[in-house]
């Protein structure tokens, strides 16, 4: 305690602000403290406001602890109050001042009023200092067999706040049989509910540790205690009415009648009027329905209706987070809400991320029966004021389009957008023309008509540039004048500042010299010279490319540059299914308003190599990645307007491009080189992909050198399996019980690991590649767990490997039994090799 | 799990922090959260879940407060965001509105109401009935009290009956001598017009309030007298399911005093009460507006607050418009908005007058959308109405009231 002749002094400049304010209320709250005068408790509230509006303005009130908790000896309960919340804020920080307020708070756990009882221990179990814990124990088991429920409840989460800073003085007072008692039998719900989310908690933090918490949560979702939860649930507030929900979909329903049964008990709660019991109750439902078809279908026709509701008629924030979950559900199933697509119209003052999603569901739902009342809606949006969304609406028209529904009128309307002389709606069209020209060469007359009409200097964005030059290349022999605008654009090359143009004009210009010789030749010069001195790498390249293969070969030169096309049938997808499928599961979290499943994003550890992992998720869906050859490759132009149909940066998936447009992989490959973009890339050798960066694995790659790989695996040791082994379960168990943990380790995955792991099989199938099978696993994510087990080469000697890996921190927990003891080690350095290539093959 | 919540001023002021886990979050989390929103600009306001470096971020704004809270950890989004929603809704029902004032004299009260309403990061009781038993809310009367009777406590000696009842949402058996309950039929009709006039979408969404002071333990029956037009509804937690599945009756004990009984939405109506004729020409650099306002539909009542509003395409330069009835006026972020009040019997309504264009520009390509407003009082416009409100057990007393209400929601006119 400071001498009070510090409160006099004058602050000093290099004080923090507050400080003599501070000092000053320091002695008056010392004059308070063993005063008894009437309205003493008046001028001591109005000090704890100022103590307590300093603490929220940020300013250090600490100092102040010893005078706080003196003047807390009052009756005045909003004196109480703040005081408690004084002390849980400071304590931390002053664990001796702290042992000061114990002593008050446990009086006020046995006071007669229940509402100071309960307030007095959530303050005692908030002060979170680990040498109080002691304390704790008492109050809190005296406050679980309160009478009074406020009590209980408050004991209930006070249990799990001990839990977090002493777990085993926790486990040592036998709190959480007390609580499963409670949880079982006490007669108010919110106790019950904060009995179940306390266990939920700290049973599963023990389950790593202990047997019998790990079956205590097991039994947490077996079927008489989901159906004692199920049967009451009406009388549970609606926020642990979730809480049970989430706790339902992790149940497995014997049969089907019992899905039945609990979808008919639930339904009523789908018009509940909280939007989460809503959506928690239709993650059950669609949970429960996953195996069954038809029923699934039944069960998206019974919740259009509830989550069309809750977009139009709650908060904007509230419809956004139901709008995203709608939008999983439209990309799942769109012709399920074809008939609701007025719904998904746009209101002029929504903001643009919820317009965004709806732009993209009016994209999915659009069939034959509404594509000309859709397209017309996105035309009136081209018009907006709001200019990303005018293009975005252009897009979806254009995607629309290339669905095939009623092509005809939708042609009409990209021309009026042409007509239209707005720069961006312009240039958004046009990349969509030559889109859809790609897709549907029989409308090229109506099209080049009207783009023959579009002056190129009207043009500027390269992208829009870039698709109106191919056209000028692709279409030269319709379009009278050609030749006259290429070359003039080659006339100002120096002015083209987007190396994408200059490209596209280098292989127009090669492909209107094929058509037209004689009115191309000395503009195709002069290009291919500008290209030569070009200082952009690529378009250096590719210029000597052309310049050298026209030297040699004319015919051949036309044949590599523009050889016939079929017409696109399908384009790339953006997002794998399985990684769709993948946020679906998580269907009711915030993996769905970010549209990416929560292995992406929660843990920060793969927050650089993100992208990496969202490719290597792609690449290891199936075997079929493996088998790709490197000759199939894309003509690169044609693979740089792919790119722009999906304008995202998700190239990933676009391996499937190739097959429309392959030609000799000899002819192109200068081409992609030079382009260094990378699409098929990992595929032929995708050891690679773990380890080296992107760009230049597909380099090294595409032109066959075959440069090894330098992963950082460990050596295998002289250790060797069979490759053949078996042992059938029983006797595993058997083995299991009987032999001692010959070693225990932490590994940890690598990320691309991590991103593999999507379900236990894919790990299934590369341990067994390494000779290494697995009797069992099981888990979701983060936490999977396997059994293991091998047997040496030629010999009957087995290894058993129990085996958890947690995605969410990278390491897997690895127990080793051996029949022959000294080769424990040896078998643990082949497993950790095997593991950690786990996910770069 | 809610790991921390700040309440933020409309400067980015901290006003108030409230810790909910042992995990403590600090307050540089706002700092960041500032800079992300002044980032994105006041014309794309912010989504409501963003993910800042180390935490996830829900954020409520409402009238220029926001509620900010974080979490590490994947949750379910809609308990985060509808929790907010209803702390804002407490708190300005407590404090009688919301603003940066009133939170910084109340600061006690708002930390009572949060201890009470959440705890260790999972909500627990959010009925505004039930806290005002636990925490007296700061009214003037109480004030007066306080200082008459010397008790200064604003905290009711006895803990809420509710807490211990079957029925959370109601407080134990109030008794009032005068028995009333009043329900009020409130609509919101949400419509896009078409350039061409033609009915895009048009829909009505509609709550029933109910504002009971009922002795004891009321048992009521509310049933409409068409209720088949009724698309999709939500209910109270206090309206018996089963009742409205065979007979489409509302069976409930009501909250005491003022609640939301049931919401509902009614979609594919084919008729709107105003038509909104808006028509531009433009030529050589002018654009010429006129746009007309009349009823379409009587609905039988007067239709009153009709109001126009439309933003001013960006290229424009100046514009001069004027009206016969009503004011018309061009707020500083270029919005027109035309009061009309309500239609004169003698003269259609008419806004008209020129739009300046930007020297370069011949034409006007970017067209306003017009928003519409009006109040209609004693009608519901999809036409939903109540056929009768039993009471078992009737007392003595009994005060029932009707009322009806629709307003304009998002009206649009596209011109």
């Amino acid at each position: 305690m400071a001498p009070p002749a510090q409160s006099q002094r004058s602050p000093s400049p290099s004080q923090p602000s507050g400080k003599s304010e501070v000092s000053d209320l320091k002695l008056q709250l010392r004059q308070l403290a063993g005063s008894r005068a009437p309205g003493v408790d008046d001028s001591k509230r109005e000090l704890f406001k100022k103590v307590i509006s300093y603490m929220t303005i940020g300013i250090d009130v600490s100092s102040l602890f010893g005078e706080m908790v003196m003047c807390s000896a009052t009756s005045d309960i909003v004196l109480k109050k703040m005081c408690y919340l004084y002390v849980g804020n400071y304590a931390k920080v002053n664990p001796d001042l702290a042992l000061l307020t114990i002593n008050f708070l446990q009086r006020d756990c046995r006071d007669e009023d229940p509402m100071i009882r309960g307030l007095a221990l959530r303050s005692l179990c908030s002060l979170r200092v680990a040498n109080l814990v002691e304390y704790l124990v008492g109050p809190l088991g005296s406050g679980l067999k309160d009478s009074n429920s406020y009590v209980r409840m408050v004991a209930v989460m006070g249990v799990l706040k001990l839990y977090h800073i002493s777990a085993s003085t926790c486990i040592d007072a036998d709190f959480p049989s007390i609580l499963k008692h409670l949880m079982l039998h006490d007669s108010d719900t919110q106790v019950v509910a904060n009995c179940l989310s306390a266990l939920q908690e700290i049973w599963s933090a023990e389950a790593s540790t202990s047997e019998e918490a790990s079956r205590e949560r097991e039994a947490l979702i077996s079927k008489p205690f989901i159906y004692y939860l199920l049967n009451r649930i009406k009388e549970f507030c609606e926020w642990a009415q979730c809480l049970v929900l989430e706790l339902v979909t992790k149940y497995v329903p014997s049969d089907s009648s019992e899905i039945f049964d609990i979808m008919n008990l639930l339904e009523d709660r789908l018009q509940h009027a909280n939007g989460a019991v809503v959506l928690a109750t239709i993650r059950v439902f669609l949970q429960l329905t996953l195996s069954m078809t038809d029923v699934h279908q039944q069960v998206y026709e019974r919740i259009k209706a509830p989550l069309l509701t809750l977009v139009s008629s709650g908060s904007p924030e509230q419809s956004y987070a139901v709008l995203s979950h709608l939008h999983l559900l439209v990309m799942r199933a769109p012709y399920v809400f074809s008939s609701d697509y007025k719904h998904f119209y746009c209101q002029y003052n929504e903001p643009s991320y919820v317009k965004r999603l709806k732009l993209e569901m009016l994209t999915a739902v659009a069939n034959e029966s509404n594509t000309y009342e859709i397209v017309t809606e996105l035309c009136e949006y081209a018009a907006n004021v709001d200019i990303p969304i005018a293009r975005e609406s252009i897009r979806a028209v254009g995607k629309i389009a290339l669905q095939q529904y009623d092509v005809n009128a939708i042609v009409d309307r990209l021309l009026q957008f042409l007509e239209m002389e707005k720069d961006y709606v312009t240039a958004e069209a046009l990349v969509l023309v030559k889109d859809l020209l790609r897709k549907y060469p029989q409308w090229s007359h109506d099209c080049i008509a009207v783009v023959g009409n579009i002056s190129s200097k009207n043009v500027q964005e390269p992208k829009a540039k870039a698709a109106l030059i191919w056209m000028l290349g692709e279409y030269s022999q319709d379009m009278q004048d050609a030749p006259y605008v290429l070359e003039s654009l080659v006339e100002n090359w120096d002015e083209e500042h987007s190396a994408e143009v200059r490209l596209h004009l280098l292989t127009a210009m090669m492909k209107c010299f094929f058509k037209r010789p004689p009115e191309t030749q000395s503009a195709l010069g002069a290009a291919l010279a500008a290209g030569i001195a070009d200082f952009h790498q690529d378009v250096h390249d590719r210029a000597l490319f052309y310049y050298r293969i026209l030297r040699y070969n004319v015919s051949v030169a036309e044949r590599v540059v523009n050889p016939p096309k079929q017409a696109v049938s399908v384009f790339a997808d953006t997002q794998s299914s399985e990684i769709k499928d993948r946020i679906f599961d998580e269907f009711n979290s915030l993996s769905v308003l970010y549209q990416k499943p929560s292995y992406m994003f929660t843990d920060k550890e793969h927050r650089g190599p993100l992208e990496f992992a969202d490719e290597l998720g792609n690449l290891s869906i199936g075997e079929a990645a493996n088998n790709v050859v490197p000759t199939q490759m894309v003509e690169e132009n044609d693979k740089d307007l792919l790119l722009t149909t999906s304008e995202k940066e998700e190239t990933k998936g676009s391996r499937n491009n190739g097959s429309a447009y392959s030609v000799p992989y000899d002819g192109s490959s200068t081409s992609v080189f030079a382009s260094q973009t990378q699409i098929e890339s990992a595929v032929s050798n995708p050891t690679l992909a773990g380890h080296s960066p992107q760009a230049s694995f597909a380099i090294d790659d595409l032109l066959g050198l075959g440069i090894p790989a330098a992963p950082a695996v460990l050596s295998p040791p002289q250790l060797k399996l069979n490759t053949k082994a078996a042992l059938d379960p029983s006797t595993f168990q058997q083995k299991w019980r009987q032999l001692p943990v010959a070693l225990s380790q932490e590994i940890s995955v690598s990320p691309q690991g991590v991103a593999a792991l999507t379900a236990p099989q894919a790990l299934l199938r590369h341990m067994q590649s390494h000779s290494i099978h697995c009797i069992a696993s099981g888990g979701q994510s983060p936490n999977f767990k396997f059994f293991f087990f091998a047997q040496k080469f030629e010999e009957s000697s087995n290894y058993l490997v129990e085996c958890v890996i947690n995605t969410s921190s990278a390491k897997a927990q690895v127990k080793i039994k051996a029949d022959d003891q000294n080769t424990s080690q040896d078998f643990s350095t082949l497993f950790e090799s095997a593991l950690s290539k786990f996910g770069t093959s | 799990m809610l790991q921390c919540i700040f309440l933020l001023s409309d400067s980015g002021e901290v006003m108030l922090e409230k810790q909910l886990t042992g995990h403590r979050v600090d307050r540089s989390i706002c700092d960041w959260f500032w800079d992300h929103v002044i980032s994105q600009g006041d014309s794309f306001k912010s989504q409501p879940v963003i993910a800042s470096p180390t935490h996830y971020l829900f954020q409520v704004v409402r009238e220029g407060i926001t509620f900010l809270a974080c979490t590490q950890v994947e949750m379910t989004p809609l308990m985060g965001i509808e929790f907010l929603c209803r702390v804002s809704d407490v708190l300005s029902d407590y404090l009688g509105g919301l603003n940066e004032d009133v939170i910084k004299d109340n600061f006690v009260i708002v930390y009572e109401l949060l201890d009470e309403m959440i705890d260790n990061g999972f909500p627990l009781t959010t009925e505004a009935n039930i806290l005002r038993e636990m925490i007296a809310p700061p009214n003037i009367v109480s004030k007066v009290l306080s200082v008459v009777t010397g008790n200064s406590s604003n905290v009711s000696d006895t803990l809420p009956g509710a807490t211990g009842s079957c029925i959370p949402w109601r407080a134990a058996e109030p008794k009032y001598a005068n028995n009333e309950v009043y329900v009020d039929l409130v609509e919101e009709m949400d419509a896009v017009i078409n350039r061409d006039g033609a009915l895009v979408k048009c829909e009505v969404y509609g709550e029933v309030r109910v504002n009971s002071h009922l002795s004891g333990l009321p048992d009521l029956t509310l049933s409409f007298a068409n209720p088949s037009i009724l698309d999709d509804v939500r209910f109270h937690p206090c309206v018996r399911f089963r009742p409205w599945e065979s007979h489409q009756v509302l069976s409930f004990v009501p909250p005491d005093g003022e609640f939301k009984l049931m919401s509902y939405r009614i979609k594919k109506l084919k008729s709107t009460p105003l038509y909104v004729k808006p028509q531009l020409t433009s030529d050589a650099g002018k654009c010429r507006v006129n746009v007309l306002v009349g009823i379409r539909n009587d609905p039988g009542k007067t239709i009153d607050s009709i109001t126009l509003e439309f933003q001013l395409p960006p290229c424009i330069l100046s514009a001069d418009l004027n009206s016969n009835h009503g004011t018309v006026n061009i707020l500083g972020n270029k919005i027109c908005s035309w009061t009309i009040g309500r239609i004169p019997k003698d003269k259609t309504p008419s806004l008209s007058g020129t739009l300046l264009l930007e020297t370069e520009l011949e034409r006007l390509h970017v067209f306003p959308t017009f928003r519409v407003g009006f109040r209609i009082m004693g009608v519901a416009l999809s036409g939903l109405q109540i056929d009768k409100l039993d009471l078992k057990t009737a007392p003595s007393r009994l005060y029932k009231g009707f009322r009806a209400l629709t307003r304009a929601g998002e009206f649009e006119v596209r011109s």
